[in-house]
């Protein structure tokens, strides 16, 4: 054999290897083929679609908990309309055109009533024109990027619903405590895409008004396991705080790696993804002191959090709960409160109801369903991990909090969303 | 001044720890021609053991040697169960390795779930090297590299396992017939190459993210190291491999965006292998 050929063979083998990895699976989610035709009689039915494999899987657990939880809160409460709910579970491997066949199958094989979940944004826009196409709701989880026309129907889209935070709520309210109390020379780092770009072009206008500066700014593509450039421009930077938004085992890396360096002696460190279960992989000796901004924590000191604490620990002992697993939850009661006062779970009907409605059993404090662009106005809250955490249960104490928080006003064509 | 120091120790770490991580792909490709796909998978495994093993209490260094021991062990079987019958026929290797990949990434999901974990660093803090600093296992790490690497150089070209080794590679039948046990010294080969893929895995998993997709982060970069260093250039290839894959991101990362530069690293190793063929440093070295 020719050292010629076996090295290009190497470096086919390679690529090939490359690009398997990236196709999903062979194991898909199963349900059972149902034989409810989204009438008005038999069971409610939702299609949920979790990244239950794939790059996302740290954040599934929590995300078909969350919402599987409050399901079964519904029924044991007697359901909606006298109907009980039923959950159809679809994994979509993380992979946006894997949620397209996942949402059509659950459209018309299933026939679900309406539609929830979802995780990045590029799952969600792939699941946008399935429920523009189908006419059912979809309701979305995550802290994302806010919405912006050039990106419909994945967002701008009156049938679809987000409950999570966007950067004005999750950074903004605590911009002014982070400056004041460690400087504003500000080290933006991310993932490269839009969420990450669309937070910091937003951190970036609030903290220039508040007299901060943008030391640098780096974006990172997936999947990049070392980081000694990217900390060695930190260093050079005298950043006072590094704010991050890198993703899945990217922000683990960099946070690790940060640590080890002893750039942070110098500098905190702020995040916008780690949420419970993140911080887990990053591990305490390098998140100590470190930054993180959401709507929900598992620390939160309030009734409804013990309560739905509780019954997240007797249900699902080993998920980490999270904001988008809390976010599922809420997306689910507040669509029965919906379908209870529309009297129906017709899309029109729930989607009017659901505007402007309130939750106020929500485990983070009472949250609102705006009516004018579909945005959840949302508590927000600013953690600092405790040194020497051994689990979620003492690993945030909450330093800033503001109950009530207004979304910016979303920067689609017509306002408030209808259907055209 | 401090910044070119700066630069010249992110170049070194990350080329050494890419180093660590691709010699036993290295060694494996390069002495059995087996393109192991596997190796991605050891990596992982050699980390969660490190993590098992120090969360039973056990100092890091016994964990990482366990962690090596263990993918050894893990590697030994494989290769008595179903590699040794497939060696010389590189796309069934391939594929059966893909296949060792799949199955092992799934029972590191059985068994260990597929939550994040983490191994605490055992030497926090960091040296002071001029205005530039380093973190302590991060130096640690490198050290290591560098030991691993000359170890590996000295039992190939130093020592009479070594000899065998290479003889075997040039003309397997000749040596044969003058004595060599084939067989046994592919199997020590290729058990060793796992053993490295363990031990790399155990040492860097407190830099990185354990999760079952570990090898994934590493199997592509490796493979261009192999490629672009040259086969058969064991030690010198995979040096020169990973500082251009490792060293030559940090290098454009100084003047240009990060995303950028790893783009152009990619480029510019398709374009080394366009013109030589045989590696950087391929012919020069020892023919395998």
């Amino acid at each position: 054999m020719s050292t010629g050929f076996s090295r290009r063979a190497l470096l086919k083998a390679g690529l090939a290897g490359a690009s398997a990895l990236a196709a999903p699976s062979l194991l898909t989610a199963c349900a059972p083929k149902s034989t409810s035709t989204g009438s008005s009689s038999g069971p409610i039915k939702v299609g949920v679609l979790s990244p239950l494999s794939g790059a996302w899987t740290v954040y599934g657990k929590a995300h078909s908990a969350g919402f599987r939880l409050a399901v079964d809160e519904i029924n044991a409460a007697g359901g909606t309309l006298g109907r009980r709910w039923e959950v159809v579970l679809a994994d979509t491997k993380t992979e946006p055109q894997v949620v397209t066949e996942q949402a059509n199958r659950l459209v018309r094989e299933e026939r679900v009533d309406f539609l929830a979940g979802t995780f990045s944004s590029a799952e969600r826009n792939a699941a946008g024109p399935v429920a523009t196409n189908a006419d059912k709701l979809l309701l979305y989880p995550t802290f994302y990027e806010g919405q912006s026309q050039q990106y419909h129907p994945g967002v701008c889209n009156p049938n679809v619903f987000m409950f999570g935070p966007e950067p004005t709520e999750q950074v903004w309210p605590h911009l002014e405590y982070v400056v004041k109390k460690h400087g504003g020379k500000f080290f933006l780092i991310g993932s490269d895409y839009v969420w990450p770009r669309e937070t910091n072009r937003l951190t970036k206008q609030k903290l220039t008004e508040l007299g901060g500066s943008v030391v640098g700014e780096v974006y990172v593509p997936f999947n990049t396991p070392q980081y000694g450039a990217v900390i060695d421009q930190i260093r050079r930077a005298r950043a006072q705080v590094v704010f991050l938004s890198l993703t899945g085992s990217d922000t683990v890396n960099f946070r690790r790696q940060l640590a080890a360096s002893g750039a942070k002696k110098d500098l905190v460190v702020w995040t916008v993804d780690d949420e419970e279960a993140a911080t887990t992989g990053v591990g305490p000796d390098a998140t100590a002191g470190d930054y993180v901004s959401f709507d929900y924590f598992w620390s939160i000191d309030t009734p409804n959090n013990r309560k739905f604490r509780a019954a997240v620990t007797k249900k699902y002992p080993d998920v980490i709960m999270s904001t988008v697993g809390v976010a599922m939850y809420n997306a689910a009661h507040l669509a029965a409160l919906a379908i209870e006062k529309a009297g129906s779970v017709g899309t029109d009907e729930v989607r009017r109801a659901l505007e402007g409605l309130t939750f106020d059993g929500a485990p983070q404090g009472p949250v609102t369903m705006r009516a004018l662009d579909h945005q959840a106005v949302l508590p927000s809250y600013l953690a600092q991990v405790r040194p020497g955490w051994t689990g979620p249960d003492d690993m945030f104490t909450v330093v800033h909090q503001v109950a009530k928080v207004e979304p910016a006003t979303a920067q689609c064509e017509t306002l408030p969303l209808a259907k055209s | 001044m401090d910044r070119l120091l700066a630069t010249g120790i992110d170049l070194t770490t990350s080329t050494l720890v890419l180093a660590l991580v691709s010699l036993g792909l290295a060694v494996v490709f390069g002495l059995v021609r087996v393109i192991n796909m596997g190796h991605g998978a050891m990596l992982a495994l050699g980390a969660y053991l490190a993590w098992s093993l120090t969360g039973a209490g056990w100092p890091f260094p016994l964990a990482v040697a366990g962690a090596a021991v263990g993918v050894a062990a893990v590697g030994f079987v494989f290769e008595y169960l179903v590699i040794r019958h497939f060696y010389g026929r590189l796309f069934d290797t391939l594929l059966i390795s893909w296949g060792f990949y799949l199955v092992v990434t799934e029972l590191i999901k059985v068994v260990w779930g597929s939550t994040l974990k983490s191994v605490p660093n055992p030497l926090p803090g960091s040296i002071a090297i001029g205005g530039a600093g380093i973190g302590r296992y991060e130096a640690v790490v490198c050290v290591i590299s560098v030991l691993l690497l000359t170890a590996a150089g000295a039992v190939l070209y130093r020592t009479d396992v070594g000899l065998r080794v290479r003889a075997m590679i040039g003309n397997r039948e000749m040596a044969q017939m003058l004595g060599v046990d084939a067989p046994r010294l592919y199997r020590g080969v290729f058990v060793a190459g796992s053993a490295l893929a363990g031990l790399a895995g155990a040492l860097i998993a407190p830099l990185f993210s354990i999760e079952p997709d570990l090898g994934t982060l590493w199997l592509v970069r490796a493979f261009f190291v192999v490629t672009v260093g040259g086969l058969g250039a064991i030690v010198g290839g995979t040096v020169v491999g990973s500082a251009l894959i490792a060293g030559g991101t940090v290098v454009f990362s100084v003047f240009s965006p990060q995303v950028f530069a790893q783009t152009v690293v990619f480029a510019l190793a398709v374009i080394a292998l366009r013109a030589r063929p045989t590696g950087l440093i391929g012919r020069t070295a020892v023919r395998a």
